[in-house]
């Protein structure tokens, strides 16, 4: 490995974290939620329109599922879920609102970049900022391409280009106006103050590496807050006022030929 | 009965005679006489045309046709579509200096009087790509094309636009000063004609929409030798070492 950190151990420790801070606790909300929501603005899927119109009898794998609610929102509706994810407090809360939910799925302790499930098993393979922000798309990408079978929809959502490009160094501090980094070599990026480590890549790039990984591209929705939505809380990174001019994240759809 | 659209295409037709009298019509002689082909004001030289030999290709936007006379050097069959006539003059000009022989269509990209599934190559640099209306052109392009046909097209990238101050003539600046979600048509204060700046959200579901595959989006890097354009001032070259200041489009007709 030439890479200085590991960034799966690194991820790991930062959701550990990250679950004792919020996402525990967030997760009976976020299970018991009756609609499928994209992002910290909470946009309605009816409105976006990224998924396919019917999950119901689709087998769907989640990668980088933390606490699984994006999955439970599938499984409800219909589809076979299972969730990937390398945190194993992440998991164990996952199945802690299992118990309590009834809704079932299993459920597998690996990282994107390496899934231990066979080849041609998924109809879906869906990513709601987790391997897609947090696993090296180098990796992940081909991993997503391995398990779908042909003609199956790969859909992820990422922080935008744009955030990325204008988000100050300082973890806490909140995405401006201003260009602070180079487009070009966008890739690996550790936050000042952070633990994890993320990865961007500029629309080009993930075009290209979906391309190479036999995806056609479908769609790439930049996503603009609903009327009446109201800054994040605990991902604060972003305003309102910002993500209504800018997209502070985007949907790629990419079809598995 | 006059359409918003005549008056708009109107209006890049003064906005490109006048530019032609500046600087086209003068800078014509120096581009068809070059025959290497490069993408975008860094002159960015790569293969992404391919081996065009023998192709039928129609460049829409063509302007002094530059372009098609290097695609016509290699051994493409071009046909140059334009709808200003000082430009096509300019172009007429080049092929008697040049004796590089093709033909020339006055019209603008909206609506082009030729066949249907004609061209095995579209190309659009600097052309239809920025200031014809995208519902319009690419569904031309798609029209245009044979299946399997390529649309190759170059234009200002998102990032360069949204980074543009709205005053004339001043350069992109390292800020997000205008947003993404807005119109696509704009015009500019002191300047006659009309451009369309998308997202690429917004150009992956109108080319999708039109039938095409989406092959690859190159954002263009300027080379560290290379310099701000002597005209076209609006992309500094050090902005476009570290942001693209031109995105080209590579897509597949099916």
């Amino acid at each position: 490995m030439h890479e200085e950190v590991d960034s799966i151990t690194a991820n790991i420790a930062d959701w550990t974290a990250a679950n004792e801070e919020h996402t525990d606790a967030s997760a009976e909300k976020a299970w018991r939620h009756p609609g499928i929501l994209w992002g910290v603005f909470a946009i309605p899927e009816e409105q976006v329109r990224a998924l396919p119109e019917s999950v119901d009898g689709l087998d769907v794998v989640e990668l980088g599922c933390g606490t699984a609610y994006f999955g439970s929102w599938l499984q409800r509706r219909g589809a076979r879920v299972t969730g990937v994810d390398p945190t194993p407090a992440q998991l164990r809360t996952a199945r802690r609102m299992m118990s309590a939910t009834g809704i079932r799925f299993p459920l597998v302790e690996a990282p994107g970049e390496s899934v231990p499930l066979p080849d041609a098993s998924f109809d879906l393979a869906v990513s709601e900022y987790g391997a897609s922000l947090w696993a090296d798309p180098y990796k992940w990408v081909p991993e997503a391409a391995r398990l779908l079978r042909p003609g199956g929809l790969l859909v992820f959502l990422t922080n935008s280009t744009l955030m990325y490009l204008a988000a100050p160094d300082d973890a806490d501090a909140q995405v401006g106006t201003e260009l602070l980094r180079s487009m070009f070599g966008m890739y690996r990026m550790q936050w000042e103050g952070a633990t994890g480590i993320e990865y961007h890549l500029a629309h080009g790039d993930w075009i290209k590496l979906l391309r190479e990984n036999g995806f056609e591209i479908e769609a790439l929705h930049e996503l603009r807050p609903q009327p009446g939505a109201v800054d994040p809380t605990y991902y604060d990174f972003v305003t309102v006022e910002w993500a209504e001019k800018w997209p502070a994240e985007e949907i790629w759809v990419a079809r598995k030929t | 009965m006059s359409f918003p659209e005549d008056d708009r295409i109107a209006a890049n037709v003064a906005q490109w005679t006048k530019t032609n009298r500046e600087f086209t019509d003068r800078d014509a002689e120096r581009k068809w006489q070059d025959p290497q082909i490069y993408w975008g004001e860094f002159g960015t030289r790569d293969a992404w045309l391919g081996d065009v030999t023998g192709l039928d290709v129609v460049e829409l936007g063509a302007g002094t046709a530059y372009f098609s006379a290097k695609l016509a050097r290699a051994g493409a069959r071009p046909v140059a579509v334009d709808p200003t006539p000082a430009q096509l003059q300019t172009a007429r000009r080049m092929q008697q200096a040049t004796g590089l022989d093709f033909p020339l269509v006055e019209a603008p990209a909206e609506s082009v009087p030729l066949p249907d599934a004609s061209f095995d190559l579209a190309i659009s640099e600097y052309g239809a790509s920025l200031w014809a209306d995208p519902e319009r052109w690419l569904a031309e392009a798609a029209r245009l094309l044979r299946p399997g046909g390529r649309l190759l097209f170059l234009t200002m990238s998102t990032l360069a636009h949204l980074c543009t101050p709205d005053e004339d003539d001043q350069p992109i600046v390292n800020r997000l000063v205008r947003p993404l979600f807005a119109p696509w048509e704009t015009r500019w204060e002191g300047y006659a004609g009309a451009e369309f700046h998308l997202s690429h959200g917004d150009w992956i579901r109108l080319l999708r929409a039109n039938g095409f595959a989406i092959d690859a989006l190159h954002e263009l890097q300027a080379p560290p030798e290379a310099k701000t354009h002597e005209y076209y001032l609006v992309i500094p070259a050090e902005w476009a070492r570290r942001w693209p200041g031109e995105d080209l489009w590579e897509c597949t007709k099916r």
